[in-house]
C-alpha cells in the first residue's frame, strides 16, 4: 500500500474535470449541463486543496470555501433560470434556445 | 563715465511717450473693443467715441515722441567731422532705443547658444526717428480719418463695426511700425491685412465687396508667402531678427549684416533675403504684379480707401524696405529690382488712370504709381526721398479721396466722373480741397507733392537718366489724369448725377429714413466731414516745407537704420561712389566733409538738382495744360484724342487685361486642378478608405454565419480548442 501522493489527487481532479467537459459537450439537457460545470469546478477545487496541503499553506483551503460558496450562490440563480425556461418552451432541450444567438 | 551717446539713450528712454509707448497701440485696441462689444447694443451712433479717444491719444503721444525726439537729436559736429572725415562712426549721431515688454517667443536655449539655436521674438519696440515719423503719419492722419467718417458713415447699419475694425487697424499699424523685430513687424502686417479684408468687404450684402475682399487677402498671401520665408532665412543665417540690440554689442539683424567676414551660408543668405522680403513689399504696396488687389480694394468705404489703401497700409512695403536698409543696399540686383519694378509699376498704372472714369479708380491706380515713385527711391539709394514721398503723399492722397467722399456723399454715391460736372456750384468748399490736392499730387510747386517727386526723380537720375526720363513721364501723366478728373467733375456747366437707385449702401442708410437724408441733401459739406479735410490740405501745401534746409532728411538720417544703409553702401559700392548721395540717407555731416573734398562733384550735384526742379516743375505744368485743353476748353477734344488712339485708349481702360490674364492663366486652371484633384479624393482616396473599411465588415459577416449558430456545446468547443491553442503556444514556443 503506497502512500497517497500530489499525483493522484492531481488525478483525480483532472479525471473530474474531463468527465464534467465531455458531459457539457455531448449532452443536451440543461440540467445536466448544469452538473456538468459543478463537476468541472469541483475537478479544479480538489487540485486547490492538493496543493495547499502539498505547500502547506491554508490559501488553497480558504479559495476552495469561496468557490463552494459562490457555486452555492450561482447553483440556485442558475436552477431558477432552468425553471423559467423550462416554463417558457416546456423542454429542456438547450438547443431550443438557439435563437438566442441574434 | 557715460559717453554722449549713451547719456542721449538714457534721456530717451525718460521721455514719457517711449515710458508709456504700450498706450499707443492698446489705446486703439481698446476703443475697439468697447465699440466692437458694446456698440450694437448701448453706443450705437455714438460708437465713433471710444476710437475717436483711443485713436487721439496715440496721435498725442506720437506727436510728443516726436517733438521729444528732435529735442533729443545728437547736433551736428561739422568741426568733429573733420577729423574723422568721411569714416565717422555711425551710431556717434543716430538715435535709437530698445523697449522691451516682455519676451514674445522663445525657442531653444540661450547659454548654449553656437550649438542650440536660440530664437527670441521679444514684444518690443524699437524708436528712432522713422518710427517717430511712420508713427505720426499712421496716428495722426488715423485721427483725421476718424473724425471724417463719423460724419461720412452716418447713419450707416454698421456703424459700430466700422468705427471696431479702424481701431483694430490703427492697433495693428502701430505695431508694424514700432516693433522691434521682424516677428512684430509680420503681426502688425498681417494684423492691418485682416483689418483691410474686413473693411474692405464691410458692405458684404454687395457681391463685388466680398469678392474685392477676398482678393486682396488672397493676393497679399502671395507676398505674404515670400516675407514669412524672408524672415525665417534671416533667423537661419544670423540667428535673430531683432533690428538693433540698441547696445555697444551691435548683435541685431541690421547690424551683423554689415560684419565684412561673413560665413559662405551667410553671404549666399543675403542674395536671397532682400528679394524674398521683397515679395512681401511689393503684395502689401501693390506693386506689378500684385497690384490686382488695390484698385478692387475700393469697394470698402471711402475712408477706408482714405487711410488704408492710400496713406498708410500700403506704404508699409516703403517703410519695411527703408527699415531694412542695410539688408538691400548691399545687393545690387535687389535694388535694380525693387527702383524697375517701381518705376514700371509707376508708368503702367499711370497709363490705366488716364482712362478711368470711376473717381475712386482714378485715385486707387494713382496711389499704385506713386507708391511705385517710393519703391524707386528706395532702389536707388534715397530712403530719405522714399519717406518723404511717403509723408507728402499720404496728406494729399487722403484729401483727394476724402473730397471724393464729400463728392460720393453729395451725389448719393455716384462716382462716375463723365455724368458730372461743374459741381463746384454745389460743393464750393470741397472744389478747394480737391484742387489742392490735385496740384499737390500733380507736383505743381509749391505745394508739397512737388518737392518730394523732385528728390525721387533727382535720386533716379544719378542712376540712370533713362529711369529719371521715365519718372518725369510718369509725372507728366499724374498731372495730366488729376487735372483731367479735376476739371471734369468741378469745372464747366453744372451735371449733377441722380443717384443710383440700386446702390445697396446708400439706399439701406438713406431712404430708410426719410427725414434724415432731407436734412442731409441740405448740407452737402458738414463741419465734421471739411474741418479734418481743412487740416489735411494744409498738410498737402505745407508738408513740403520739411525739407527745408534738409530738415526731415537730416531727421530720418539719425535713424540707426538709414545711416546704416549709409556706411553699408558706401562700404560696399564704393567710396562716395557716383551713386551714393550721402543726403539722399539724410548724411548732411557728410555731405559738408564732401562738398570739402570736391567742389565739382557737389557742384555737379547742385545744378542736376536745380535742373531737374525745373524740369519736373514745367512738366507738371504741362500736363495740367493739356488737362485743360483736353477737358476744360474743350471737352469734346478729349473725346477725339481717345478715339485717334482707341487702340490704346481700350488698354488702359481694359488695365492691360491683366486681370483676364490672372483669371484664365491662373485661377482657372487652379480651379479646373482642384476639380480633378478634388474626383481623385472622391474616386480613388476615399474608395480605397471604403475597401479598407468594409472588409472587416465583410469578414464579420462571414464568420457571423458559419460559427455563430446558436448550439451551446458548439461555443464550449470552440473554448476548449482556444485555450488548447493557448496552451500548445504558451508551451511548445
Amino acid at each position: 500500500m503506497t502512500q497517497l501522493a500530489l499525483q493522484h489527487y492531481l488525478a483525480v481532479g483532472a479525471i473530474m474535470f474531463v468527465i464534467g467537459m465531455i458531459g457539457f459537450m455531448t449532452r443536451r439537457n440543461l440540467i445536466v449541463i448544469f452538473l456538468c460545470t459543478e463537476l468541472m469546478f469541483q475537478g479544479v477545487a480538489i487540485n486547490l486543496i492538493a496543493f495547499g496541503r502539498f505547500w502547506h499553506g491554508l490559501e488553497g483551503q480558504a479559495f476552495v470555501i469561496f468557490v463552494l460558496v459562490i457555486a452555492a450562490a450561482e447553483a440556485s440563480l442558475a436552477l431558477g433560470l432552468v425553471v423559467l425556461l423550462f416554463r417558457q418552451k416546456n423542454t429542456l432541450d438547450a438547443d431550443a434556445w438557439r435563437e438566442l444567438k441574434g | 563715465m557715460r559717453t554722449r551717446g549713451e547719456n542721449l539713450k538714457v534721456e530717451m528712454d525718460e521721455l514719457f511717450a517711449i515710458r508709456h509707448s504700450y498706450l499707443i497701440p492698446l489705446l486703439p485696441l481698446l476703443g475697439a473693443m468697447i465699440a466692437g462689444f458694446f456698440g450694437a447694443r448701448w453706443l450705437k451712433d455714438k460708437s465713433h467715441w471710444p476710437i475717436w479717444i483711443g485713436v487721439g491719444s496715440s496721435a498725442v503721444l506720437s506727436f510728443m515722441l516726436l517733438f521729444g525726439m528732435l529735442r533729443h537729436m545728437p547736433e551736428h559736429h561739422a568741426a568733429d567731422a573733420g577729423h574723422g572725415g568721411l569714416a565717422l562712426s555711425a551710431e556717434s549721431r543716430t538715435v535709437g532705443v530698445n523697449k522691451v515688454f516682455f519676451n514674445w517667443i522663445t525657442a531653444g536655449n540661450p547659454n548654449n547658444a553656437p550649438h542650440d539655436r536660440f530664437f527670441n521674438a521679444e514684444a518690443g519696440f524699437w524708436f528712432d526717428p522713422l518710427t517717430a515719423v511712420m508713427l505720426c503719419v499712421v496716428c495722426g492722419i488715423g485721427f483725421l480719418i476718424t473724425v471724417f467718417s463719423a460724419g461720412y458713415m452716418k447713419g450707416e447699419p454698421g456703424y459700430f463695426r466700422f468705427f471696431s475694425y479702424l481701431g483694430l487697424f490703427i492697433f495693428a499699424m502701430t505695431c508694424l511700425v514700432m516693433g522691434n523685430n521682424l516677428l512684430m513687424l509680420y503681426l502688425g502686417w498681417e494684423g492691418v491685412g485682416v483689418c483691410s479684408y474686413l473693411l474692405i468687404g464691410y458692405y458684404y450684402e454687395r457681391p463685388s465687396a466680398r469678392e474685392a475682399a477676398k482678393k486682396a487677402f488672397l493676393v497679399n498671401r502671395i507676398g505674404d508667402f515670400g516675407f514669412g520665408l524672408g524672415i525665417m532665412l534671416c533667423f537661419m543665417a544670423f540667428g535673430t531678427i531683432k533690428y538693433f540690440s540698441g547696445d555697444a554689442a551691435h548683435t541685431g539683424l541690421l547690424e551683423l549684416v554689415q560684419n565684412p567676414v561673413l560665413s559662405e551660408f551667410q553671404r549666399q543668405a543675403l542674395n536671397w533675403i532682400p528679394f524674398l522680403l521683397m515679395m512681401g513689399a511689393f503684395g502689401k504696396s501693390a506693386q506689378f504684379p500684385l497690384h490686382v488687389w488695390l484698385p478692387d480694394a475700393m469697394e470698402g468705404p471711402t475712408p477706408v480707401s482714405a487711410l488704408i489703401h492710400a496713406a498708410t497700409m500700403v506704404t508699409a512695403g516703403v517703410y519695411m524696405i527703408v527699415r531694412c536698409g542695410t539688408l538691400f543696399v548691399g545687393n545690387s540686383a535687389a535694388m535694380w529690382t525693387v527702383a524697375i519694378v517701381g518705376c514700371f509699376t509707376a508708368l503702367f498704372a499711370g497709363t490705366i488712370a488716364l482712362r478711368q472714369f470711376d473717381l475712386k479708380k482714378v485715385f486707387a491706380y494713382s496711389t499704385v504709381s506713386q507708391l511705385g515713385f517710393m519703391f524707386v527711391a528706395a532702389g536707388c539709394f534715397a530712403p530719405v526721398a522714399a519717406v518723404f514721398h511717403l509723408v507728402t503723399h499720404a496728406f494729399f492722397k487722403a484729401l483727394l479721396f476724402l473730397s471724393s467722399g464729400v463728392v460720393m456723399h453729395a451725389t448719393g454715391g455716384e462716382l462716375d466722373l463723365s455724368k458730372m460736372s461743374g459741381m463746384k456750384a454745389i460743393l464750393p468748399k470741397t472744389r478747394w480741397l480737391m484742387l489742392i490736392g490735385c496740384a499737390a499730387l500733380s507736383g505743381l510747386p509749391p505745394l508739397a507733392g512737388y518737392f518730394s517727386k523732385d528728390e525721387i526723380i533727382a535720386a533716379s537720375y544719378f542712376q540712370s537718366r533713362l529711369l529719371a526720363a521715365m519718372m518725369l513721364i510718369a509725372a507728366f501723366m499724374t498731372a495730366y489724369y488729376s487735372f483731367r478728373l479735376y476739371f471734369r467733375v468741378f469745372e464747366g456747366p453744372l451735371v449733377v448725377p441722380p443717384p443710383p437707385a440700386h446702390d445697396p449702401h446708400h439706399a439701406a442708410g438713406h431712404d430708410a429714413e426719410e427725414e434724415h437724408a432731407a436734412g442731409h441733401h441740405h448740407d452737402h459739406e458738414p463741419m465734421i466731414m471739411i474741418a479734418p479735410l481743412v487740416i489735411l490740405a494744409l498738410g498737402a501745401i505745407f508738408a513740403g516745407a520739411l525739407a527745408y534746409h534738409h530738415a526731415i532728411g537730416n531727421f530720418l538720417g539719425a535713424s540707426p537704420s538709414v545711416a546704416q544703409a549709409y556706411h553699408m553702401a558706401q562700404r560696399v559700392h564704393g567710396l562716395r561712389g557716383k551713386d551714393m548721395h550721402p543726403l539722399q540717407f539724410g548724411q548732411h555731416d557728410v555731405q559738408l566733409e564732401i562738398e570739402k573734398l570736391s567742389k565739382e562733384f557737389v557742384a555737379h550735384e547742385h545744378h542736376v538738382h536745380l535742373t531737374l526742379m525745373i524740369v519736373s516743375a514745367l512738366i507738371a505744368g504741362c500736363g495740367v495744360y493739356l488737362a485743360y485743353l483736353m477737358h476744360l476748353r474743350d471737352r469734346s477734344a478729349g473725346d477725339k484724342l481717345a478715339v485717334r488712339f482707341r487702340g490704346a485708349a481700350r488698354i488702359f481702360e481694359a488695365k492691360y487685361w491683366i486681370d483676364e490674364v490672372y483669371q484664365n492663366g491662373i485661377v482657372e486652371p487652379l480651379r479646373a486642378a482642384g476639380r480633378g484633384l478634388f474626383m481623385f479624393d472622391r474616386l480613388v482616396v476615399d474608395g480605397l478608405v471604403r475597401v479598407f473599411g468594409f472588409s472587416p465588415h465583410a469578414a464579420g459577416w462571414v464568420v457571423r454565419f458559419t460559427t455563430q449558430r446558436g448550439y451551446l456545446q458548439g461555443y464550449a468547443v470552440m473554448m476548449l480548442l482556444g485555450i488548447t491553442a493557448i496552451l500548445v503556444f504558451v508551451f511548445y514556443t
